[in-house]
């Protein structure tokens, strides 16, 4: 089964090499989905064979063990060792991970943003493409895509007639009757190379999930950097992807620098980058454990990311294409929190009790100071990149409460903002692909323009705010009980937490009253409702967070088992 | 009479890579053949030498003037390697161009195997005066380039020479091995001021802070192979000499089998100063490098202010020496700084050697000097004046770059004249004018900024970081920083090359000598035992 660790992980990598090899051939595509669904499938068999759970007891605390191992020697002199490893916690998050990369390939090859945009797009995609040409800042990676707009645009004139707006206000559905097969029609679909950084970033983030080795760790922590900057700064939003992109790679580096610097001086005082070793022996020894905590605390928060080191995150998420914000939501915040609760407090555990209040203090901060945020944005993009700040406020207050119920709400909550923020993006995204704004200002009555994509992103709002019976419910309900049964000055942040799942309640309910309700916004007249391609990428999200919602108890299980 | 016992084995690679260099002087029109093969030889030499047992030679008592171990041994075939590389991307070039760059790898070998002061800086002069000559190529651009470089590098080398003759007034032995135990109990003052001028001026190699201004203005100024070997295997003289001096000379484990003697503790002082002085070193050279190089709009600036923070981090593992916890693992320290530098050099290798291949060079660099103007010949023979000031020469100079990329950026013209690596923007689009050499640059780039696909930088980083954060985690952190801080530039300049449309055919070059140092990188990349396993030095 071990070798199954190394299939997920590799697959993706080669798939991200071929489709990027055969990018100018149609079906490099499903290359990536192939690869992606080949993964998938070896993450869903690693339960097959692993161990009875409970069968490790240290110190008095119930941990599990790694299901299944894989090792190899690779640099012995700076204790790097290609050693891969899987348990209850990290298992969870890599089928998420193997899915989101799915969903996104699978979103890319069937053009599902494309198809549904109206046909205005590809006559403005015609100037933009070229005048981004002339500027030296191509959006184009190869000469083919960049040709391929002024070839479809004849056509698009002829059927569509010249004037777009008009178009939009008869109300001339946009379906999937426009382009009439995505495979013949190079313009519906984004390059493949966008698959290739997919799925780079996809298996760089399941190998930081799976290492079993600190160094491992820090290097497969660095590789998500440059596919993610890459996939912001080429096939972002040409207003502010540059900046933001930059902010991006900037911040990252500096967390995951200064992280590296606590991984090894928990290095030096062990002696061993073995991650299960270092656990199970109780983590550093006391003098460092605060030093270490600390540097690594402050490396995942940026990546988590924490009330004030967040600043990153709005500007990365609403610059992104949403495939982009799709992996940035539910996998990169997700290697931050992983690595607070794996790595930092696995680590260094004495230090992340006296540095926990301070934690916590930050935690409920930013859920306060996200909540208020969220309240007046005007945009829905940098609403939904702000709101998780404040989920992840939850994770980090959950975990800095150090107790069982604790650590189980901030992993719980943690996979459902994994699965009901990258739902909001697709669906935010599918929405300005069609109305071509995200201002709330300018929409309103979705309700009635497509009662299907607002009945989603009710859904999905719905479940953001924590509604009972949603997979957003336990991890924040749990989150406010840990944090109150600690009692004392823990009783007031309880408190903020509380108050900041209201004003959760608040903004997101604003949201869908100036999104959903009221009169058809111009922009919103006349636009398709979900395409059968839109609902084949969403559905298992859907699902996933009915599933969680209503049955918590089989993943809760898992997190017990795992090495904590 | 005793005659002393020579070891030849151990000296082969040293004679193959000097009589490559006399061979090269007299073979004609072969020279380049006889030097690239005689080069060779004397890396598989190296390499051969160095997978046997560990040998030495020119013995005085139990010290050895010349050692055969796995690091010097790495390091001579590297030396080797790196001017067969330099040789590959040259082109066409007069007889005496081949000569000197084989003399200057026949240093480098040399300095591989040096174990006492002297040897050390005869073979770092052996290295470094070759250059004077294949920097200054026609012109008054050469000319500069050829001064500034001559002025920086004898006001090194004397600094240097007195820091040795200071040590040696304090510790009463020139051999390495006898360092540290003759400064245990020498005057402090006289052993500290010695290591300062002595490492500060072997630092001049690496290009480190306070002696690194010569770096970016030769760089630039210099034929673009020959500021390849300036900035790769020159680089990796420096920093052999520095780690040789700091590791063999200093560290306890000097002593090899024999104990320590009596009073040994006091050689500490010396191991305190030493590290105070290179951490010294290594924040100024941070620091500098980095905001240098945010300021460039070059491409051969750019890489070459960086490389003077690099050479602050290859520097800085050897700092911790000060502290005590530090000389507890002054092996790993070494081991650690000999490994970045030798990544660093490799990267640095593969970002010059692409920009050779993609930029329209100079031509030959000897046969030229007959077309001369009379007024560029005055100028080279009038640079006497400048010896006298080479502030004022560097002032006139950016004033005159200003004004040549000003009239460039109005007529659309490259800048002709200064610096063959031109402006960054012209590197617009080079991923589809040239793919292998911008595949190259893009590797080299991405490695110096340290991350991953570009493994052979996160293993240097890896190795550094690991040493600083077990002793000096303040350190660690202006190292973290200066990463950061290097990102904004390696960045920018990556998506240079790999986006937008190129403003000119370009035809990529020399596309052997490319690949070779591109599959290097990728080999080092995918195994660092390759490079590992010889830096290690023993504890």
């Amino acid at each position: 089964m071990s070798i199954l660790l190394l299939v997920a992980v590799a697959v993706p990598l080669i798939g991200a090499v071929l489709a990027w090899a055969w990018r100018h051939r149609g079906f490099a595509h499903w290359i990536g989905v192939a690869a992606a669904a080949l993964s998938l499938a070896a993450v869903a068999l690693l339960p097959i064979g692993r161990p009875p759970e409970g069968s490790m007891v240290v110190g008095g605390r119930l941990t599990g063990g790694w299901w299944h191992e894989f090792e190899a020697a690779w640099a012995p002199p700076l204790h790097l060792d290609f050693s891969l490893a899987v348990d209850g916690v990290s298992w969870p998050l890599l089928l998420l991970t193997a899915l989101l990369g799915l969903l996104c390939c699978a979103h890319n090859a069937l053009g599902a943003e494309r198809r549904s945009a109206p046909r205005a797009e590809s006559r403005a995609a015609v100037p933009h493409a070229t005048a981004a040409g002339a500027g030296g800042v191509a959006v184009s990676p190869t000469a083919e895509r960049a040709s391929a707009p002024l070839q479809v645009a004849p056509a698009t004139l002829e059927t569509g007639g010249p004037f777009p707006t008009a178009d939009q206000a008869r109300g001339v559905p946009a379906g999937p009757g426009h382009a009439a097969d995505p495979a013949t029609d190079p313009a519906a679909r984004p390059s493949p190379t966008l698959t290739a950084l997919l799925l780079a970033v996809q298996a760089a983030s399941m190998l930081v999930f799976l290492s079993d080795n600190l160094i491992l760790f820090f290097i497969a922590f660095e590789a998500v950097l440059l596919p993610m900057w890459a996939i912001i700064h080429r096939y972002g939003d040409p207003a502010a992807r540059r900046h933001a992109a930059a902010k991006f790679a900037l911040f990252t580096v500096a967390g995951s620098l200064l992280m590296a610097t606590g991984l090894f001086v928990a290095v030096a005082d062990t002696g061993t980058a073995d991650l299960g070793a270092i656990i199970t022996a109780g983590g550093v020894s006391e003098p460092v454990s605060l030093l270490v905590f600390a540097l690594l605390a402050v490396g995942f928060a940026v990546k988590a990311p924490l009330w004030p080191l967040h600043s990153w995150l709005p500007d990365a998420h609403t610059a992104a294409p949403t495939v982009g914000s799709v992996l940035l939501a539910g996998v990169l915040l997700k290697l931050g929190t992983y690595g607070l609760v794996r790595v930092a407090g696995g680590l260094a555990p004495d230090g992340a009790v006296a540095a926990a209040p301070v934690l916590a203090v930050l935690a409920a901060l930013g859920i306060l100071v996200a909540g208020l945020v969220c309240l007046g944005l005007p945009e829905l993009k940098r609403l939904i990149a702000y709101s998780s700040v404040g989920h992840m406020g939850f994770v980090v207050l959950a975990f800095a409460t150090g107790t069982e119920a604790g650590l189980r709400a901030a992993l719980f909550g943690n996979l459902a903002h994994g699965l009901i923020t990258p739902l909001l993006f697709f669906l935010v995204g599918a929405l300005k692909a069609r109305t071509r704004t995200g201002r709330l200002d300018d929409l309103g009555g979705l309700r009635l323009a497509a009662p299907a994509l607002a009945g989603l992103l009710g859904f999905a709002a719905l479940a953001s705010l924590g509604l009972p019976g949603l997979a957003g419910f336990w991890g924040e309900a749990f989150t406010v009980y840990a944090a109150a049964e600690r009692g004392g000055a823990w009783l007031a942040l309880a408190a903020a937490a509380a108050f900041g799942a209201f004003l959760a309640a608040a903004y997101l309910l604003r949201m869908l009253k100036r999104v959903s309700h009221g009169p058809v916004a111009p922009a919103a007249a006349g636009i398709g409702d979900v395409s059968a391609a839109e609902a084949a990428v969403w559905a298992p999200l859907v699902a996933g967070t009915l599933l969680l919602g209503l049955v918590p108890g089989p993943l809760l299980d898992l997190f017990a088992g795992g090495l904590l | 009479m005793r005659v002393q016992e020579i070891d030849h084995a151990a000296l082969l690679p040293l004679y193959l890579a000097a009589g490559t260099a006399a061979a090269a002087l007299f073979a004609g029109r072969f020279a380049k053949a006889a030097m690239m093969i005689g080069l060779t030889a004397s890396g598989v030499a190296a390499v051969w030498v160095g997978m046997g047992p560990d040998r030495a030679t020119f013995a005085v008592g139990d010290w050895h003037s010349y050692a055969a171990d796995d690091p010097a041994m790495g390091a001579a075939a590297l030396f080797a390697a790196l001017a067969v590389l330099v040789a590959g991307l040259s082109g066409r070039q007069a007889g005496e161009y081949w000569f000197l760059l084989s003399a200057s790898a026949a240093g480098g070998v040399a300095l591989a195997g040096s174990r006492d002061l002297i040897s050390l800086i005869v073979a770092v002069e052996t290295l470094t005066v070759p250059l004077y000559a294949l920097v200054a190529k026609p012109g008054r651009d050469g000319a500069e380039a050829g001064v500034a470089f001559l002025i920086a590098s004898v006001t090194a080398s004397a600094t240097a020479l007195m820091g040795a003759a200071l040590l040696y007034a304090a510790g009463g032995t020139v051999h390495l091995g006898g360092l540290a135990a003759g400064l245990g109990d020498a005057h402090a003052g006289l052993t500290a001021a010695g290591l300062a001028l002595l490492l500060g001026g072997l630092a001049f190699k690496l290009a480190a802070a306070p002696l690194h201004a010569w770096a970016p203005l030769v760089l630039e100024r210099a034929p673009l192979p020959v500021a390849t070997y300036l900035a790769s295997a020159s680089k990796l003289g420096g920093a052999l000499a520095v780690v040789w001096v700091v590791h063999f000379g200093l560290a306890p484990g000097a002593f090899g089998s024999s104990e320590p003697p009596e009073g040994f503790a006091g050689g500490s002082g010396a191991q305190q100063s030493a590290g105070i002085v290179l951490a010294v070193l290594s924040v100024a050279s941070i620091a500098v490098g980095n905001l240098g190089a945010l300021a460039q709009r070059r491409t051969v600036p750019l890489l070459a202010w960086s490389g003077v923070a690099h050479a602050g981090y290859a520097l800085a593992p050897l700092a911790v020496v000060a502290t005590a916890a530090g000389r507890s693992e002054a092996g790993a320290a070494a081991s650690a700084a000999l490994a970045y530098a030798v990544f660093f050099v490799l990267l640095e290798a593969g970002a010059f050697a692409a920009l050779t291949a993609v930029r329209p060079g100079s031509g030959s660099i000897f046969a030229s000097r007959e077309r001369q103007t009379p007024e560029t010949a005055l100028e080279s023979g009038g640079s006497h004046e400048s010896d006298l000031d080479v502030r004022g020469v560097v002032a006139a100079d950016v004033g005159r770059r200003r004004a040549v990329e000003a009239q460039s950026a109005a007529g659309g013209h490259p800048a002709r004249g200064v610096g063959e690596g031109g402006r960054v923007a012209e590197l617009t689009g080079l991923w589809r004018a040239a793919p292998l050499p911008a595949a190259l640059l893009l590797f080299s780039v991405v490695g110096l900024a340290g991350l991953p696909p570009a493994l052979v930088g996160t293993f240097a980083k890896v190795a550094v970081l690991e040493v600083l954060a077990s002793s000096a985690v303040w350190l660690a952190v202006v190292v973290a920083a200066g990463a950061v801080v290097g990102l904004a530039y390696y960045l920018p300049l990556a998506r240079t090359v790999l986006l937008g449309r190129p403003a000119a055919r370009t035809r990529g070059r020399y596309a052997i000598g490319v690949a070779a140092i591109g599959l290097a990188l990728l080999a080092v990349s995918l195994a660092p035992q390759l490079v590992l396993a010889f830096t290690s030095l023993a504890p």
